[in-house]
């Protein structure tokens, strides 16, 4: 008797759960039904800047509601390919070499001053592609460090090869995306040349890089084994460390800092673009030209310890003024990245 | 033949037991097995033996498949070395103590494989406490650190696998007469002996799937490797891992997938024939 009671309850639960599961799968549909909606694409990592920075900004002007979606840069990709011939993402945020795959697919549609006035606004080499998309934010990478370790910052990215750091070296794999600018800065450390033409130098960069071997506690693929190490007194310094991680590992108050080489910084990939066919194309160009505006772009720069993309907006306190800023091309990367990786597991071992 | 003999095992009803067990493995691992297997050996123009060859051809990826089986047999020895005789303590334990050290052995399980790797690093770096142990007992010099060496991946893969190896040589100790090894020694045979011609032959079931479960598990570990040395120690299974997520080349992630998986079948196959041939010989 009891049995059969609890397993009708048991039946109850589940039908009662199943119907809430679909209401709240459906609940979106009926809010997009209601009014203005943007359904906006981006990373996981994304979503508190843009639901406290960007969306209230938009909502207010534009009277509309934001939704993000957060997944990762290549699921967005996927969600445009599968949803091709009817777009419900207007926007997506996604990492520069993630652009490239769907720009090649047709998948965004171009910016232009007319529809986003605040592209003209920016800072050279963060619009590419011709308008395809553009950059939003810039994270840098510098050399992160352990200041109880060592006394002096780094000043160059050649310390990391100075014999008298053995084993106390970290490095990005190069499968991680922060990890292709020590193949570019070795290039750059070996040839002389100018970042733009080093960096397509990478078998100098290869042969640079092999002698820093001596020096290298461990190349990571996974980041906070890195800060752990850091933080630990294990590793020394993480060459080329993201801005953001770094310095908010320093306001938690962990014994990490990070420097600014002479050489130059590296600006990291935040783009964003339209996507073509998408809903709501005016309101969509609206919320970029919000998001690289000098309202938003202060309070977001600020927020990520990064460097702003549009050249009125102010750098924040505590971000490098006057470093050398180098950009990525990204399309070169895509091309080459396998064969790098191949040749970086046959170099790099121990 | 004989009025007694099981009946065949398709009309046995007990077997119908394992239909569900059986139709689940099939679904979630045979048929996705079978699938990859198909596509490491299709090309853009059909089927293709491309992959393997290539694959093959490069000294480097010799070097892989070295790194694979030879810390995966390093840490089966660890594992043995340390497993066997402490199956014995565990077996021959009273109840009280049985409990304590079971639990001691199982409860670790429970802790994930990433979360041991980490401790693993503050144990093995420059500082840590094996260094301050060798220095003090005057085996090395100077700290030197074990992280991110194959000594140290083996170590801490070590202590994750060790319950596997543990668990089934007690559950075969546990049925070891004692007086066996008694009679033995009433009929003049010195310890080794016995150790050799009784203990050894009887539990090597238990040692064969110990064997076996651990070899299986360090030859294709992913997240241990990672994390204990790194990007720039390769495995099969780092690459298939890479290849799949990072570079999206399902090939060449399946042939290596595939690579690994006939590897360790024919090794835990290939021992448990040559423990079977060995133990039925000396009995």
């Amino acid at each position: 008797m009891n049995k059969s009671k609890t397993a009708i309850l048991n039946r109850r639960t589940v039908l009662a759960a199943a119907g809430a599961a679909t209401a709240a799968l459906a609940a979106p549909r009926i809010l997009r039904a209601q009014g203005k909606e943007l359904v906006v694409g981006g990373a996981a990592s994304h979503k508190n800047f843009v639901e406290t920075i960007i969306a209230p900004v938009v909502e207010k002007k534009f009277s509309c509601k934001v939704v993000f979606e957060g997944s990762r840069s290549l699921v967005n990709l996927e969600k445009m390919q599968k949803n091709k011939d009817k777009q419900y993402l207007s926007v997506v945020m996604m990492d520069d070499p993630v652009m490239i795959p769907a720009v090649a697919e047709g998948l965004l549609d171009p910016l232009t001053v007319a529809k986003v006035p605040n592209l003209a606004a920016l800072k050279p080499g963060t619009v590419h592609m011709d308008g395809m998309w553009c950059n939003y934010l810039q994270p840098w990478l510098g050399i992160a460090y352990n200041p109880k370790a060592m006394k002096t910052a780094p000043t160059s990215w050649a310390d990391a090869y100075d014999p008298k750091y053995k084993g106390r070296v970290i490095l990005p794999s190069l499968q991680n995306t922060e990890g292709l600018a020590n193949l570019f800065m070795a290039a750059f450390l070996a040839t002389g040349k100018p970042m733009a033409d080093a960096q397509k130098d990478v078998d100098a960069g290869f042969k640079k890089l092999v002698t820093i071997k001596p020096n290298l506690l461990t190349a990571y693929t996974q980041m906070p084994q890195a800060y752990n190490l850091l933080e630990q007194g294990e590793g020394f310094m993480i060459s080329s460390a993201i801005s953001q991680v770094a310095l908010e590992r320093k306001a938690a108050g962990a014994p990490v800092d990070i420097a600014v080489p002479k050489e130059g910084i590296f600006a990291m990939p935040s783009g964003v673009a339209l996507v073509k066919g998408g809903p709501q194309p005016e309101l969509a160009a609206g919320y970029i030209n919000e998001m690289i505006g000098p309202e938003i772009q202060a309070k977001l720069s600020a927020a990520t310890y990064s460097l702003p993309t549009n050249k009125d907006t102010p750098v924040p306190a505590g971000a490098p003024t006057n470093a050398t800023i180098f950009g990525i091309n990204w399309k070169f990367v895509a091309d080459n990245r396998a064969d790098w990786v191949k040749r970086w597991d046959r170099d790099m071992a121990m | 033949m004989t009025p007694k003999s099981a009946p065949s095992p398709w009309r046995d009803p007990v077997a119908l037991l394992a239909a569900p067990a059986v139709l689940y493995l099939l679904v979630i691992y045979a048929f996705p097995l079978l699938w990859l297997f198909m596509k490491s050996l299709t090309g853009p123009t059909g089927f293709t033996l491309q992959p393997y060859v290539s694959f093959l051809g490069d000294p480097f990826n010799w070097r892989v498949v070295g790194n694979t089986l030879r810390v995966a047999a390093w840490v089966t020895v660890v594992c043995f070395l340390i497993g066997y005789p402490a199956a014995f303590a565990l077996a021959r334990a009273g109840a009280v103590l049985q409990i304590v050290m079971l639990v001691a052995i199982i409860l670790p399980l429970s802790v994930g494989a990433v979360v041991k790797a980490f401790a693993w690093q503050i144990v093995l770096r420059r500082d840590g406490i094996v260094s301050q142990i060798l220095v003090g007992l005057g085996f090395w010099d100077e700290p030197q650190r074990l992280l991110f060496t194959e000594t140290g991946l083996v170590l801490g893969a070590a202590n994750i696998f060790l319950p596997f190896m543990i668990l089934p040589i007690y559950s075969v100790v546990k049925l070891i007469d004692p007086r066996l090894s008694e009679a033995g020694a009433t009929l003049g045979a010195t310890p080794l002996y016995r150790f050799a011609h009784v203990t050894l032959p009887l539990t090597l079931p238990g040692i064969v799937s110990g064997v076996a479960f651990v070899f299986s598990m360090s030859v294709s570990m992913f997240v241990i490797p990672s994390l204990l040395i790194g990007d720039r120690f390769q495995t099969l299974s780092t690459l298939t891992g890479r290849s799949f997520l990072l570079m999206r080349n399902e090939q060449l992630g399946s042939t290596t997938a595939v690579i690994l998986l006939v590897l360790a079948v024919a090794i835990v196959v290939g021992s448990t024939w040559l423990a079977r041939r060995i133990g039925g010989s000396t009995t």
